[in-house]
Formats: C-alpha cells, structure tokens, sequence
C-alpha cells in the first residue's frame, strides 16, 4: 500500500513566547497514515488539533517531536508540496484583484502554465464563472471558499488537503463541491478532508480519523468505525409476538425491527434461541450501524 | 524565480492600494505643473529669467546648470527624505498582510521557500521605492532638460542612492515585521531607523558635543551600527548638485548601507524560517 502522508509520534506544543516553556499541547504524539488515492476525513471538536496536524503536514508549522512524510519526501521539499493542494480554513484572498489574476498568481508560484481558457474552465468547475469579472473583495463567503478550491485544484494534484471546505458553502453548493471532489478522487486523487460537517465528511471519506486533545482517539474504513461491535439489528417474521420478543431481551425500533445487545455470539445466539422459543422467525440479522456523530460522541466520552 | 513572483504580486497588490495611486498621481501633477507653469528663458546657455505662472522670480543671470543645482539639491532632499517618510508608511502593510492568518498558510504551502517569500517582498517594495524616486526625478530632468537645454543624469544617481537609503530602512520594518506582524510596529521601527540613521550620519559632530562617559560611550556603538542614511542624503543631494564627490566616499557609505540591509534581512529570514503560522 502506498501512502500519500505518513505522520509518526507527531508532537506539538505552541509556546507563549519564542523561548519560554508554557504553552499548550497541540498534539501528543500523533500517528496517522493515509492511502494513496482513498479519501480520508479527520473530525473532532475544535481545539482538537486538526488544523495543526494539517500546518505540521505541509510544513507551515514545525513539529517538536516526530516525522511526517508527504507523497514520499519531506514536505520543506518544494517539489512535493507542488503536487499537493490546499485550503487553509481561512483563506485571505487579495480583494482588490478578480478571480483570473489570483489564480494566475498562484499557478505561477506552483509553477503550472495555465491558459485563460484552462483557468475559465476551472472557474466553471467551482460555479464562479458568472463572477469571473467581479473583484473579489465583494465575493461572499462561500464564493471565496470555491475560489481557494478552484487555487487548490490548480495543477491537478496528487494530494488535496481542505481544511473546512465547504464552510459557508449554501446547502447545493456544497452538493457541487461534494461532485467536484468526488471527480477528483476518481481521477485519484488523494482526499484529505478536515470538517465539522459531519454528514459531509460521512458523504465523501472513505476512513475517518477522529482526533481529539491532540491525540488519535479513532481511525479506520467508515463502515467499521460506524459499526456497533455489540449491538444487532434484527427483523422476524410478521405476526411475531412483541413481548416475548422484548422479554427475551430484544427491543423494538421505529422501523418495525428489534435491536439487541450482545457482547458476544453466545449471547446473540442464546437471545435468538428464546425469540425462536417463542416462535418468532428471523429474517434478517445485522450488525447496527451508528452515524458518525454518534461514533464522535462515543469517542470523545471514552476518551475523557 | 519565484522571488520575481512575490516581487511582481506586491507590486500588482501596491498597483490597487490607495496610497500608490496617490502618489503616482501627485509626482505627474506636480511635474505637469511644472511643465505648464514653470517658463526658463535660457540665452546663450545662461537663465535670463525665470517664470512661474507668468509671474517673474527675480534671480540673477547665471549659468543654466549652475542655476539648477540648488533645484537639483532640494529635489535630492525631497525625494530622499520625503520618499522615505511616505514609503515607511505606506509600505509598512506589505509584510503584515504577507503573514496575515490565511494568506501566510496558503502560501507556504506552496511551492514556494520561506526565504524566497520574504525576498519577494523586499525586492517588490524596493522596485516601488525605486520606481517612485526614478520617475520623481526623471520627470524633473527631461522638463528641465527640454527648458534649459542642461541635461545631467545624476539627479538619477541621486534617486537611486534614496532608494539605497529605503531599502535600508525597509530591511528593518521587514524584520521588525516577521516578528510582531503590525503594520504600526513596521512603521514606527521604520521611524526610528531613519532617526537613527539620521543621528548616525552625524555621529563625529554629536560625539564631539558629549562628555566621556558611559553614554557617549554607548551612542558611538550604537550609531556605529545604524546605517549612516544623513550622509548617504547629503552624498546624493551633492551627486545632483554635480559637486565632485568621491568613489570611495559613495562606496563607503552604500556599503555601510548594504551591510545593515543584509543583517536585518538574515535576522528577518532566521525568525521567519523558525516560526509557525
């Protein structure tokens, strides 16, 4: 497996003064890899230190402890962070300038020969077309995070890291960014996505990293970190008597099925043996899944 | 190359700033004032008569270029110390808003090096002076030139030698600014450095009126290592002047310049290759 960042035992610690010893821990020890082309998602309550694990990443920020590896090389190697693009959570754009002029900017810092036409059709890709001749001083919120996105797309890297992009992005627009993304991981790209938007993190990562206090409290495939390792979702048969159900210990959802508790397959197997004692038939048996705020919550109580 | 980059954005950025096109627009409509009000009556190479807005300004006969060196000198002093005063405050945003919070990330992330960032930025701030003080001081040369026949090209060493003395300061605003990113921190370290440098290209006479002691004991270290910008004033008022002015006395004083250019850029670049943003 080939890896697009590999962070290992990542230490932070912001001091007070440029000397001093106080401060605060950003992140303890941090390890994290992610596969090339999948699309990972880093969540976690603010002051967690996702944005920190990003700046440590790119290079922006110098971690005190540990290494971090992007696309193979150092991130200070300036030829590797030309294959990586990025979206700062708070991009300052110059306001006096129209959206061609800034991107041409930063292609050429990146490097990338860019033509008007390349950089209409990238303007298009982000919906700022219409906008194209506007100063980007009166751009909204939303519009100047597709513009940073449109800075980010520049040169089709290999490596996309978005720190929130979909922060003030309208309901649709947000489904056009999810697309655009989600054509980037189908070119193969690599998708590195650090978000408060929990539902849209579950949309379009395929792993989630949750982090918290600096530390990696979960991190795997999205469906087996939202599988409740105990919990059974059970459909019988109709016409099964309810309460002998839920006296066998089987509790009953909204959606007409049962959920059961079990630690282990003994218990599972003994609760389906006195439900079928009680002549009910089963249909259907799957693991419960939960949402991602749920396998956030259950994180974070854990962890503290 | 990508310090061309930055150098070429800041001067896009400066381009769109208020302060810019002010400026640009007073030096064009003082020089088309000039062109418009000023009338030299120059006869057989002597300035006969002199006037402003048809109203005569009663100077003695003399030599055309004798009687533009005191135009020359002022002009020196104007752009030099008047140039520097404007441009420690309207460049002492540049370097703030480069570190600014979202602007500083995304551009190191790039592939661009930290260094290259912040010489970028001297080099667009330094083509601005340089710029401003040229076109200032060529705009004089050719209307005068066309008026009273005197062409000279040193008022434009003049400027140039201003432009020295800015970039000199401006190396101090840079790395007083990787420090403490305040546009109000940059200017007043700006300030001080043309005070000192000032107080510094005065240093023997001053010296001279102190007593022994602890105090003057610190002055003559410290305006040892401030850049002696009175002098380099005084080295280029005289370049325009046409007054004989020694190699060696321009190269000393440039030199002195350039040295304390290069230890507050290298002080600027470790600090900015340290910090996080």
């Amino acid at each position: 497996m080939t890896l697009a960042l590999e962070a290992t035992g990542l230490h932070k610690r912001y001091r007070r003064w440029m000397f001093g010893r106080g401060g605060q821990d950003a992140l303890r020890g941090l390890d994290l890899c992610v596969p090339r082309g999948s699309a990972f998602g880093l969540i976690g309550p603010n002051g967690a230190g996702k944005t920190t694990f990003i700046k440590c990443l790119l290079g922006i920020a110098w971690p005190d402890r540990g290494t971090v590896r992007l696309l193979d090389s150092s991130p200070e190697d300036p030829a590797v962070r030309a294959r990586v693009g990025y979206l700062p959570e708070r991009l300052h754009l110059p306001g006096a300038w129209k959206p061609p002029a800034f991107l041409s900017a930063v292609a050429r810092l990146k490097g990338v020969a860019v033509t008007a036409t390349q950089l209409r059709a990238l303007l298009e890709r982000v919906g700022l077309l219409d906008s194209a001749e506007r100063r980007i001083g009166g751009f909204s919120k939303g519009m100047r995070q597709r513009l940073g996105l449109a800075a980010a797309l520049l040169g089709s890297p290999e490596l996309l890291v978005l720190d929130e992009p979909t922060d003030g992005v309208d309901p649709l627009g947000r489904v056009e960014v999810r697309r655009l993304l989600e054509s980037e991981l189908a070119r193969g790209a690599t998708l590195f996505v650090n978000s408060h938007l929990l539902s849209e993190t579950e949309r379009l990562c395929g792993r989630i990293g949750i982090l918290s206090g600096g530390r990696l409290l979960r991190e795997g495939p999205l469906d087996a970190l939202c599988r409740a390792e105990a919990s059974w979702e059970v459909r019988f048969a109709p016409g099964a008597d309810g309460a002998a159900l839920v006296a066998a210990g089987f509790r009953p959802t909204q959606e007409g099925t049962f959920h059961l508790d079990a630690p282990d397959a003994a218990a599972l197997n003994a609760a389906l043996d006195r439900a079928r004692a009680a002549g009910a038939l089963l249909v259907e048996l799957t693991r419960a899944s939960r949402d991602l705020e749920d396998v956030l919550a259950e994180a974070l109580r854990a962890a503290a | 190359m990508k310090t061309l980059h930055v150098a070429a954005d800041l001067l896009r950025e400066a381009a769109a700033r208020k302060w810019f096109l002010g400026l640009g627009a007073a030096i064009t409509l003082l020089l088309l004032v000039l062109i418009g009000g000023l009338r030299l009556e120059v006869v057989d190479g002597a300035l006969a008569a002199t006037r402003l807005f048809g109203n005569a300004l009663f100077t003695p006969i003399r030599a055309a270029d004798v009687a533009l060196r005191p135009v020359f000198i002022a002009a020196s002093y104007v752009i030099f110390y008047g140039g520097m005063a404007f441009g420690l405050i309207a460049c002492s945003d540049f370097a703030p808003a480069l570190l600014s919070p979202g602007r500083i990330e995304h551009l190191l992330a790039l592939p661009v090096r930290r260094w290259e960032l912040l010489a970028g930025t001297f080099l667009g701030v330094v083509v601005l002076g340089l710029g401003g003080a040229t076109y200032g001081a060529g705009g004089l040369l050719i209307i005068l030139g066309f008026k009273t026949g005197v062409w000279t090209w040193q008022p434009l060493l003049a400027a140039s030698l201003a432009a020295v003395g800015f970039a000199t300061v401006y190396a101090g605003m840079l790395a007083a600014a990787v420090f403490v990113r305040s546009a109000a921190v940059s200017a007043a370290v700006g300030a001080l450095l043309l005070i000192s440098g000032i107080l510094a290209g005065n240093r023997r006479t001053l010296l001279t009126t102190m007593s022994e002691g602890p105090g003057r004991w610190a002055f003559g270290l410290w305006s040892r290592v401030m850049p002696p910008l009175s002098t380099l004033a005084n080295t280029a008022a005289d370049l325009a002047a046409g007054s004989p002015v020694a190699g060696a006395e321009v190269g000393t004083v440039v030199a002195e310049c350039a040295l304390f250019t290069a230890g507050a850029l290298a002080l600027a670049v470790w600090r900015f290759e340290q910090r996080d943003f």
